[in-house]
Order: C-alpha cells, then structure tokens, then sequence
C-alpha cells in the first residue's frame, strides 16, 4: 500500500517509522490517555488512597465543585490574577519591545537578554526570593518604599503581591514574543506607509498594531492556559492565604490531592479545569486558522 | 536633537525596567553573603558591610545541599539527553516521512500539550506506586521520555532541511539509522539547542513531582529540597538566602552564556507555529 505511492520507500524506512510510531503511540497512551481515562472515572467516586476507600457517587463530587464556595472564589481570584496579569504582560511586552525595536535604541541584545532573566529561573526560587523581599522584617520593598505594610499576610494585598511578582517574571516573555512578531513584520506595508506619509503614531497605530493581532493573541490565549494551572508561586509564597484570599484554581487542586488526599474530588475539579482550558485552546487554534 | 533627546529618555527608562528586573537577584545574592544580624538590622544597606561565606559553609553542614544539586543535575541532563533524542527521532518521522495516519498522529501530539497537568498528576502517581517506582528516578525519567511540546518543535524545524540531501544520501545506499544519525541529528542543531534549554529548564524547575514520588531526602532533587529547607530553617535568612541564590545562579549563569539561542527558540516556537 504504501509501496505504490511512495517507490523509495525503503525497509529501513518502514522499521523506523514502524518503531516510532509504536513508542509515541505505547508512550502518550500510558502517560497521558490512561491516565486521563483513570481520572475521569475516579471523579465519580469517593476516592482516598489512605483509607483505601472508591465508592461510586456519580454526579456527587461535581455537584459540591459548583456548590463549593471556595472554588468559586478561586475562580474569581483566578479571574483576577489572569486579567491583570495578562494587561501588564502585554502591554509592557509591547511597550517595550516596540521601543527596543525602534532606531532609538541602540543595545537591543542587551536589554532583551535583561528582561528575559527572570522567565529563565525556577519558580520555586524566585518566589522564595519574593517572599523574603515582601517579609516585613528583612524584606526590602518596605524598606525601599517607606511603607510598613505585611504584604502576603493582609489579605487586601497578598494577592496584588503575587500578581506583582509574577508580572515581573512573565513580561520577558512578552518582549521576547512581540520583537519576534515586530522583526517579522513585512518590510512594504511600513514602507508603503512611509509612502503616504504616515506619522509614527499613525503607522503603530494603523500598520503595526493590526498586523501584531495574531501575536498578541498567542500571547493572551497561552497566558490564559498558563495561569489557569499557576500554583507554584501561591503554595510557596502564601499557601492560598490569609484566608482564601489568594487560593487560585489550581492550588486547589494540590491542596485537595495532595494535601487533603480528595482524589475523587480534586479529580472533578480537574475536569473542570480540563475543559476551560480544551476551550482556549480550542480558540487558539479556531483564532490562528482564521487569521492566516 | 529631539531625536537624541528621546533616545536618551527612552534608553534610561528602559535600563530603569531592568534595574527593577534584576534588582531581586542582586538583592539576594548581597544578603547572601551578610550576617542575620545585617539581615535583620533596621538600617539596610544592599551591599554587606561585613562580607561573610559562613552562609554558605554551615548551610551544607546542616543539609546536604550540594547533594540536592548534584540530583538535580544528573536527573535533568538524563531527561534532556532523552527528550531531546526522541523529539528529533519522532519529529524527522513525522515531518520527512509520509504514510497513512501521520496527521492524526501529529494532531494527536499536539493535543497532548493542551493537557494541564492537574488532570493526570494523580493517576501516574498511582500507576507509578502500583509499578513499584517509587521513590526511584525511573520515576522521574521515564514519564518525561517523551515531550509532545519537543516533538512539535523538531517537527517544525526538520521539515525546513531539503530533501534532496536525504534523498542523496539514499541514492549512496545509506540506510535511514544511518540517515538520521548522521545527517538529520546534526544539521538540526538550532532546534535541539532550544529544546534541549526549555527541557533543562522545565525539569530542573519541576516541584510537585518529585515531591510526590521521592520520599528519600537523600535522592530528592532541589526545588524540593528548598522548600524544605525553608520549612526547617525558616528564621536563620542567611543560609535560606544562600540556598536559594545555589538554586538561582547556575540557571542564570547558562542563561547568560547561552542567551541568544535561548531567545531564538522560544521566538521561534510561536513564529512558526
């Protein structure tokens, strides 16, 4: 079958497809399928791998996440978190990408290679790093700002502190990503405004701007998936508190699995998430196709 | 002269933003070499007024941190080494070879990074308990064999070599191991360096996981072991100091040797895609 249409084809060729295809297949069937299979059965059960206990509850566990209190509130902080994160993402990312890419600046490497520092090391790390500068005894945002304020243990700013210390570490990404999407523009259509006479805010406005849309969409829909399963910074910086004040969806989930041992429930509100995510995902493929 | 006006502007508002951006960094490593008493003192300086090593010296007396960093390290090049060779493997099958049922596969490869990692994280820790890995780095390196994220990247790079060097090589008699070793393998070097850094980093930063699966402090790798660190030591800052900038610098240091192929990969990763 395969012979007719492809005459080189050769035996080697056919046992290296053969066994790749088999490990990829073998690979994502066990890591991935079996166990979303495993997870979507577990969410109709009460399921504790410490008192061995998996009864049957059907809807049960589905039910208490939309009755659960908490979890909307960890929607809605997730909501929060993801706007204004997202806001500050892309708009310093443009910002700064558009006035690093400009003629005005001359060390673009440099200042790219700066802000892209904080994208490249561990989360784990750089959220001890900013619970120790928010710390009111030894941290030096008070110290440096005057001010006498408990960041994480108030609950009005706790989650402003993580939202802060996330920004700081994302919006490289963004500058990063829109120099890219900035050195791919095509040379005519800013030549062609030139042409006409376009003022520099007329050409950003009206040339840059629409054609960095897919971009900035790729940006905003894998920022979306991203902080939907950001939990690192909130279990090392404030474990969901004061309070819930700064629980997000994911942290949930940790904390119901493996702090609470809920696998029937923290399997539901994985499911839950799953599907938020398949939709935006969903949408950045449905946004990409139809862009190009 | 307006336009040099606003260049200097524009430049010192933009070396400002990386002041803020790097001023974390720097602010933990001069604290890392202070006193707790400097530490904790009313008056702060950013430079130690009395520089000490005694952070770092006694932090390792009291937990084996340097062995944190070795696990780290060999569990993260074995997962880079295999990741990186498997995404070539399977993105040169996917992209230069045509047969039956390749597209699907691929979608289904792609699919598979959509998957946040709430849905399946506590059934592989199950099937890893009833496998009898734990506590073992089979545990941590056999699941992360395979990326769908790698396989997509090589995919997209390896379709860009030109067939004709494949197919000469063919005419000469070269069988496809041959072909994929010798000819594939190194002329995707672009594409493997930036894989290999995503990967380095990812498994170097991953938490939960090896929280999860190693019970032995002895094996556990050092995300993990500074959070635990920080959850014994949580009043002696310097040494909590010291253990972080250990877990920071070395990723900052190949960030820095290795900057520009960084940022190409990951500029890539959404202009081709």
């Amino acid at each position: 079958m395969f012979k007719k249409t492809h005459p080189l084809q050769s035996k080697s060729e056919i046992i290296l497809r053969n066994i790749v295809v088999a490990a990829m297949v073998i690979f994502f069937s066990v890591f991935l399928i079996i166990p979303i299979g495993i997870a979507f059965a577990g969410s109709f059960h009460e399921w504790n791998p410490l008192s061995g206990t998996y009864n049957f509850l059907g809807l049960e566990n589905y039910k208490d996440v939309f009755t659960s209190g908490l979890f909307g509130k960890s929607m809605l902080n997730t909501l929060i978190f993801s706007v204004v994160v997202i806001i500050f993402r892309v708009g310093l990312g443009l910002g700064i990408a558009y006035a690093i890419y400009s003629t005005l600046i001359k060390y673009k490497s440099f200042f790219r290679a700066v802000y892209y520092m904080p994208v490249v090391t561990p989360m784990v790390a750089v959220a001890f790093v900013w619970k120790f500068m928010y710390n009111p005894q030894i941290g030096t945002i008070n110290q440096i700002f005057g001010l006498d304020v408990n960041w994480l243990m108030n609950p009005k700013t706790a989650l402003i502190a993580v939202m802060l210390m996330t920004i700081w570490k994302d919006f490289g990404y963004a500058v990063v990503m829109y120099m890219a999407g900035l050195y791919s523009l095509p040379a005519d259509a800013l030549e062609a405004a030139k042409v006409d006479g376009a003022n520099a805010w007329q050409t950003f406005r009206y040339i840059t701007l629409p054609l960095l849309k897919p971009m900035t969409l790729f940006v905003v829909i894998n920022s979306i998936i991203a902080y939907i399963q950001a939990y690192v910074q909130i279990l090392i910086m404030t474990e969901g508190g004061p309070g819930t004040a700064t629980y997000l969806a994911s942290y949930i989930i940790y904390d119901e699995a493996f702090v609470k041992y809920n696998f029937g429930y923290a399997s539901a509100l994985s499911f839950v998430l799953f599907v938020i995510t398949a939709v935006f995902s969903w949408l950045s493929f449905r946004v990409s196709g139809t862009e190009e | 002269m307006r336009r040099k006006i606003s260049s200097i502007a524009l430049n010192i508002l933009l070396l400002m933003l990386g002041v803020i951006t790097v001023y974390p960094f720097v602010w933990m490593l001069c604290s890392s070499f202070k006193k707790n008493s400097e530490i904790m003192a009313l008056e702060q300086h950013l430079l130690p007024q009395e520089f000490i090593l005694d952070n770092y010296v006694n932090m390792n007396a009291h937990f084996n941190f340097l062995r944190f960093f070795i696990n780290s390290l060999v569990v993260t090049l074995v997962v880079t080494v295999l990741v990186v060779y498997t995404s070539t493997l399977c993105g040169f099958v996917l992209s230069k070879y045509k047969f039956k049922g390749r597209n699907l596969i691929f979608g289904f490869v792609l699919s598979t990074m959509m998957v946040p990692w709430c849905v399946t994280i506590i059934p592989k820790y199950s099937m890893i308990q009833s496998f009898g890995w734990m506590d073992s780095y089979k545990a941590l390196i056999i699941p992360a064999m395979f990326s769908g994220f790698g396989i997509f990247m090589m995919k997209q790079h390896i379709s860009s070599l030109p067939d004709e060097i494949l197919e000469a090589a063919r005419i000469d008699g070269a069988n496809e191991f041959y072909i994929f070793q010798r000819i594939v393998f190194p002329m995707s070097k672009n594409g493997i360096s930036s894989i290999a850094i995503f990967q380095f980093l990812w498994t170097w930063e991953d938490f939960l996981w090896p929280y999860l699966v190693i019970n032995t402090q002895e094996k556990q790798l050092l995300a993990v072991g500074l959070k635990m660190f920080n959850g014994q030591y949580s009043t002696d800052y310097g040494a909590l100091f010291a253990a972080t900038a250990i877990s920071i610098i070395p990723v900052l240091l190949i960030y820095l040797f290795f900057q520009k192929q960084f940022i190409a990969g990951i500029a890539a990763s959404a202009v081709k895609g």
